[in-house]
């Protein structure tokens, strides 16, 4: 049993997976075309805000030691509340995770495999996820420890590198495209932050579960120094991301990099480190996913689930005709999706089941006195 | 049984994978790729563009076993775009073009003239393409410029494409234009695209051409006073406006234009000796800082303040020269102070009145000026520059002459 436990670094590599995959693809552009030259002015504010968020989640399921979101909503709305919610998470990850996946298979074979299919190219992330996930629970999660420092360090090291190339100015007008558009509008940014979706299903996983709190408020600490780096290093580096659409930025950024005539075309190094860590998402969120499943059907082993999920996953990445519908997806529905389910439903659910706790602890103390 | 499926399953797996992927394989494998080195844009008839492609050769050893310079291979092709010119010549030379390795993307002036940001747009969608792949523009056809390109201290051409523009650093005679900073510069809201300005030796030169030369450093490709078998030759870069030329700047325009950008380690200038009057002194100057910039925009004719501060060697010796004392010294500095004042004003209002374009970004100074973005838009900045006016400040401090302090 306590092998499938995990550790508070892994907790918290585990969190920030999400915003490294997600930074790799179109998310940096994203947040620096919606609020300009303010872009980093808008994510320190809505960095503040997601730790103030995680914060409450954390105080929240205090009053609910050893469950997750899941029994939370049993809790709340009895079994079949229980079931949506966790249909609701599932169908999250899967789409979430699929589409992603799809896009930077498109990127890829854009880069690297004009003449494959790219259904062999998401094949071979399927055969890595039915692979991992056959091992222990907490295996992809140490794989991923190993992994995400690395691509932690790549963007440190992309920062730097380019260093030589950045136009500070850049940062100025200070407000962007105005403050409403930095600090009301640009509230949707902290859609960048849904890795703290894990904090809802950690606690029964968690060696340490009272160490919860660490866990968010480094992750999204972490998080969001990741995506300032991020994000300086195409708002100095590049005018065009405002006006011209490019896929995998950073990637673009990588090309850049060059130390005299010798040290030249370090993005590969780049793009392996990034396939890495993109394998060590897909299997995690599909042990997260296959979990919540095994929890709704009380199936005892996962075994069968493994390649279901796997070729789900494969399935609802074939879903979108092209390129066009899955980046689209990815800019336009995404970061709705997550702020709807991981902030405005899974909080919801937090702050009904802690009214329904308070009341019923009235309740017995009434009945005591 | 389930060990032997299983083993079945994953050798089919392994097969589908290198079938799958073979081809990426194979239509990058190095067998079938010719390497382009230099791509040369020039106009042809009927809207067409005559694009000339340069390839990769392998050097031949003679029988002492030293390397040769092998013949460039040179092809030329009529087309209506880049990709068609490129798709013809798959099928012409039997190989898959690779851009991968192209240093050099040369247009011709009278090209740039109509404008290259369709070409520009193509080859920086292209994942072959480089962004650190240089840009210039000819003053002859670019065809020419690549037929004549013959490094007479390289043996291998790519060699010397990769390392022509580190000149620059410690000349200013040209700049490190890249298709990368130009379509940055391109679509930027405070810049505007600058390139190498490229020609060819000239070996029958009038003597009106360059009889200032020695002087002045008013030299630029295609009239450059220089003999040699170089065949090309890169001086003076080339300004435009959004993808259309607009000017030319000279070598000496060229250092003020690298200052400004803090693209230069250090440069020789010729300023008129204030102890021997009729005679120039040779000093070699290296910028101190990076150049503080303000400029103001309470009005449309925005007022550009430049504070450059610069230390200085002098190199040229004569006799009866004595570098070690201050009072010669501070009187060298005054007049390199005053000589620097006037290059730079005059660099500046070259932009701004003749060509029109804000090539040194200054524009970004202003930047801090405004609260968002709209209010900067509004505020026209690359018409405003046009009514821009200028003041520098130099600090210059010539310390001493080299291994010689005095005859």
């Amino acid at each position: 049993m306590t092998n499938s436990k995990i550790g508070t670094v892994e907790a918290i590599m585990l969190i920030l997976t999400i915003i490294v995959t997600h930074t790799i693809l179109s998310l940096p552009r994203e947040m620096t075309v919606a609020a300009k030259s303010a872009a980093i002015l808008n994510l320190i504010f809505v960095s503040i805000i997601a730790i103030i968020i995680s914060y409450f989640i954390v105080k929240m399921l205090r009053n609910f030691a050893g469950q997750d979101i899941i029994d939370i909503s049993e809790f709340l709305g009895g079994k079949f509340f229980k079931n949506i919610i966790g249909i609701i998470f599932i169908l999250y990850f899967l789409v979430t995770s699929s589409i992603l996946l799809r896009n930077f298979a498109e990127s890829l074979k854009i880069i690297n495999y004009p003449m494959t299919n790219v259904i062999f190219i998401l094949s071979l992330f399927i055969v890595a996820l039915c692979c991992a996930n056959r091992l222990a629970f907490n295996a992809s999660l140490k794989t991923n420890l190993l992994v995400l420092p690395f691509v932690l360090a790549s963007m440190i090291f992309l920062f730097f590198a380019n260093m030589n190339k950045f136009m500070p100015e850049r940062i100025f007008p200070i407000f962007g495209d105005g403050l409403i558009n930095t600090f009301v509008l640009g509230l949707s940014n902290i859609s960048s932050f849904s890795g703290i979706v894990f904090l809802y299903f950690l606690p029964p996983f968690l060696k340490e579960p009272e160490k919860l709190k660490k866990i968010a408020l480094i992750s999204v600490g972490i998080s969001s120094i990741y995506l300032i780096l991020c994000v300086s290093t195409l708002l100095f580096m590049f005018s065009f991301f405002i006006t011209t659409n490019e896929i995998t930025p950073l990637y673009n950024a990588t090309r850049y990099i060059e130390f005299g005539n010798f040290f030249q075309r370090l993005e590969s190094i780049f793009l392996l480190v990034w396939i890495l860590a993109f394998a060590c998402y897909l299997s995690i969120i599909s042990k997260f996913s296959m979990s919540i499943f095994q929890k709704l059907t009380k199936i005892e082993t996962k075994k069968p689930l493994i390649d279901i999920f796997a070729f789900l996953i494969l399935g609802i990445s074939l879903i979108p005709k092209d390129y066009s519908i899955s980046s689209n997806f990815e800019t336009n529905i995404y970061p709705y999706l997550a702020l709807g389910i991981v902030f405005f439903l899974g909080i919801s659910i937090l702050v009904l089941a802690n009214l329904q706790k308070r009341k019923q602890n009235m309740g017995i103390k009434n009945s005591n006195n | 049984m389930n060990k032997l499926v299983r083993n079945i399953f994953i050798f089919i797996l392994i097969i589908v994978f290198i079938m799958a992927f073979s081809n990426s394989y194979l239509s990058l494998s190095i067998d079938n790729l010719a390497y382009i080195l230099a791509i040369g844009i020039d106009k042809a008839d009927e809207n067409n563009l005559l694009v000339t492609f340069q390839f990769s050769t392998t050097t031949q050893a003679n029988e002492a076993g030293t390397a040769e310079k092998a013949p460039a291979i040179i092809n030329s092709v009529k087309a209506s775009s880049i990709s068609s010119a490129i798709n013809l010549l798959n099928g012409y030379v039997g190989k898959q073009l690779n851009m991968s390795h192209c240093k050099i993307i040369i247009f011709s002036e009278e090209f740039a003239l109509d404008g290259i940001s369709e070409e520009v747009y193509t080859l920086i969608n292209d994942t072959q393409v480089r962004p650190s792949a240089n840009i210039v523009i000819s003053k002859c056809p670019a065809k020419d410029y690549i037929e004549n390109t013959s490094p007479e201290l390289e043996n291998l051409i790519s060699k010397y494409y990769e390392i022509f523009t580190n000149s620059s650093q410690y000349t200013g005679f040209t700049a490190d234009s890249t298709i990368g900073k130009f379509f940055n510069n391109l679509i930027c809201t405070t810049y505007q695209p600058t390139a190498i300005l490229g020609g060819l030796t000239s070996d029958n030169l009038s003597d009106e051409s360059n009889s200032d030369y020695n002087k002045n450093y008013n030299i630029k490709s295609n009239t450059a006073p220089i003999e040699g078998e170089n065949g090309s030759e890169n001086i003076g870069i080339a300004a435009f406006h959004r993808d259309k030329i607009v000017g030319e700047l000279d070598a000496l325009e060229s250092i003020a234009f690298l200052t400004l950008n803090n693209n230069i380690n250090r440069f020789l200038v010729s300023i008129p000796d204030p102890i021997n009057s009729g005679r120039n002194l040779d000093i070699y100057l290296s910028p101190k800082n990076s150049p503080s910039v303000k400029v103001d925009t309470s009005s449309s004719s925005p007022f550009i303040n430049v504070s450059l501060d610069f230390s200085g060697q002098i190199y040229s010796m004569s006799d009866n020269s004595e570098y070690l004392k201050p009072e010669v010294l501070d009187t060298i500095s005054e007049s390199c102070k005053q000589y620097l004042e006037t290059l730079f004003l005059n660099y500046l209002y070259k932009t701004s009145k003749e060509l029109k374009s804000d090539i040194n970004g200054l524009g970004k100074y202003a930047l801090k000026n405004f609260f968002n973005t709209q209010e900067f838009d509004s505020y026209n900045w690359h018409k405003n520059y046009q009514n821009a006016f200028f003041k520098v400040d130099i600090n210059s401090i010539v310390k001493s002459g080299m291994l010689i302090t005095d005859t």
